[in-house]
């Protein structure tokens, strides 16, 4: 019977389309495609705006239940782990206590430095969007994630995404009911930073080689600039898509760079971007912060 | 035939959906298995180079439409592995188990080295071994053991709507 039904695969390949000249059809297609989307970027928008519209509901349905059946993994294979952490947390509790303490006193003179580098509009005063990720870039090469708000909740392109009290990354593309987030762990992202401390600037760039070891690149730091290990860098104030001021990471590892024209070093982002399941997009946009500042000025 | 198709947009729906959704949760070594290979390999090796030509174009503009900066270029991918995996239709045999699977493997690995060529050795990561081995092994091994069981359904599906073909 096998050699029957071969045969008759055969018979009916013969009559089919030449395979070669759909591959060459099709090829043809694709270079277009290719040329025009990368040429003229906005062609295509409709019908992405169109698929991602129709897939994220989909999307969101999906990530309930696998949320639920990974819990329920998670439940039997963590409960050790939690046990352990329990004990070591209780630990951690009373030292962090102490630490407040010192903190607290800390706090004072870091509002004296905002109020020195003008800080004062901070990011915890923005109004924002609380989102959820609902699914990540297939090819687990990128850091990009779509989150479950879009026009509908006020959200725009290049509007900022923080986690905690941490820069998460930026909006890049953004649908009725979706939003796509490009982070800053990203290799093709690039941010103006600032140290909190000097205000030196520099440039955090994502480096998709470091992602085992937590931390991305921080280049173009004045040469002159006395940047030590675990100095903050922040937002700055001359990007133009990134509101100033927002916690970036802890920099490591400083060194002059080939070049002996700047220095380099390592930021340990302070959000976790393995675990990254809620977010929150700051409604407000570089230009209408300035357009505010305009405003203020002013009226004085 | 129509049918089919239906069933095809249907089952690479779905597929997407656990591969940027579900599977997200269950990522290991921190890598995605490319479940869209696997229907891509199966209904080339099951049904003939056209149809997995076919659907490796679906397959990819879903990509492109949701996740990268320009379009075709994933499309372009999956049909060509459509193509080069549709040559093995000539020694289809229902009960064969072992070829999809080498198959799967291969197109993965090929699949990868793509995409590193285009996206980073392009720009200027020559650091091969380090996508070699943090990513590529890794999704290749990963997506071959999801394969053991999805290329099963697709070959069970194949074989279910062969007779309806015949009568």
């Amino acid at each position: 019977m096998g050699h029957r039904s071969r045969n008759r695969n055969r018979f009916k390949e013969k009559t089919e389309f030449n395979p070669k000249y759909l591959l060459g059809g099709f090829f043809l297609i694709c270079v277009v495609l290719i040329f025009v989307s990368y040429r003229y970027k906005d062609v295509f928008t409709p019908a992405r705006v169109f698929v991602n519209n129709t897939i994220t509901p989909m999307q969101s349905g999906i990530k309930t239940v696998g949320g639920f059946i990974s819990d329920r993994f998670r439940i039997f294979s963590d409960i050790r782990r939690l046990l352990e952490e329990n004990d070591r947390l209780k630990a951690q509790v009373d030292e962090l206590k102490n630490e407040n303490q010192i903190l607290t006193q800390e706090k004072y003179e870091l509002n004296w430095y905002r109020d020195l580098y003008d800080l004062d509009v901070k990011y915890s005063e923005y109004p924002k969007v609380a989102a959820t990720v609902i699914s990540r870039e297939p090819n687990s090469y990128c850091n990009v994630f779509i989150i479950d708000k879009g026009t509908d909740n006020g959200i725009k392109k290049n509007m900022n995404v923080i986690a905690g009290n941490g820069l998460v990354g930026i909006i890049t593309d953004v649908g009725k009911n979706w939003a796509k987030v490009r982070s800053i762990i990203d290799d093709d992202s690039s941010v103006s930073g600032m140290f909190l401390k000097t205000s030196d600037t520099c440039i955090v760039s994502g480096n998709i080689e470091l992602l085992d070891k937590g931390y991305i690149d921080v280049s173009m730091i004045n040469l002159k600039a006395e940047i030590y290990d675990n100095y903050e860098i922040v937002t700055s104030y001359i990007s133009d898509k990134y509101l100033p001021g927002i916690l970036i990471g802890y920099v490591s590892d400083v060194k002059v760079d080939a070049g002996r024209m700047s220095k380099e070093a390592y930021v340990t982002p302070v959000v976790d971007f393995q675990h990254l399941e809620a977010v929150f997009v700051i409604t407000r946009l570089r230009e209408q912060l300035d357009n505010l500042d305009e405003v203020i000025s002013h009226d004085n | 035939m129509i049918i089919r198709g239906i069933a095809a947009i249907l089952q690479i729906l779905l597929l997407y959906l656990m591969q940027t959704g579900v599977f997200t949760s269950f990522a290991l070594a921190g890598v995605v298995p490319d479940l869209l290979i696997i229907p891509v390999v199966a209904i080339a090796f099951t049904r003939g180079q056209n149809r997995g030509m076919v659907t490796g174009f679906v397959c990819g503009l879903l990509i492109d439409l949701t996740y990268s900066s320009f379009i075709g270029l994933f499309a372009l991918m999956y049909m060509f592995i459509g193509f080069l995996s549709g040559f093995a239709h000539k020694i289809y045999d229902e009960n064969d188990y072992t070829m999809p699977v080498i198959l799967i493997s291969i197109s993965e690995l090929f699949y990868n080295l793509l995409y590193y060529v285009f996206f980073y050795f392009l720009s200027g990561r020559l650091n091969i071994g380090f996508y070699l081995y943090r990513f590529m092994i890794p999704k290749v091994i990963y997506t071959v053991l999801v394969s053991l069981l999805l290329y099963r359904l697709f070959n069970l599906e194949n074989i279910f709507f062969k007779r309806f073909d015949r009568e």
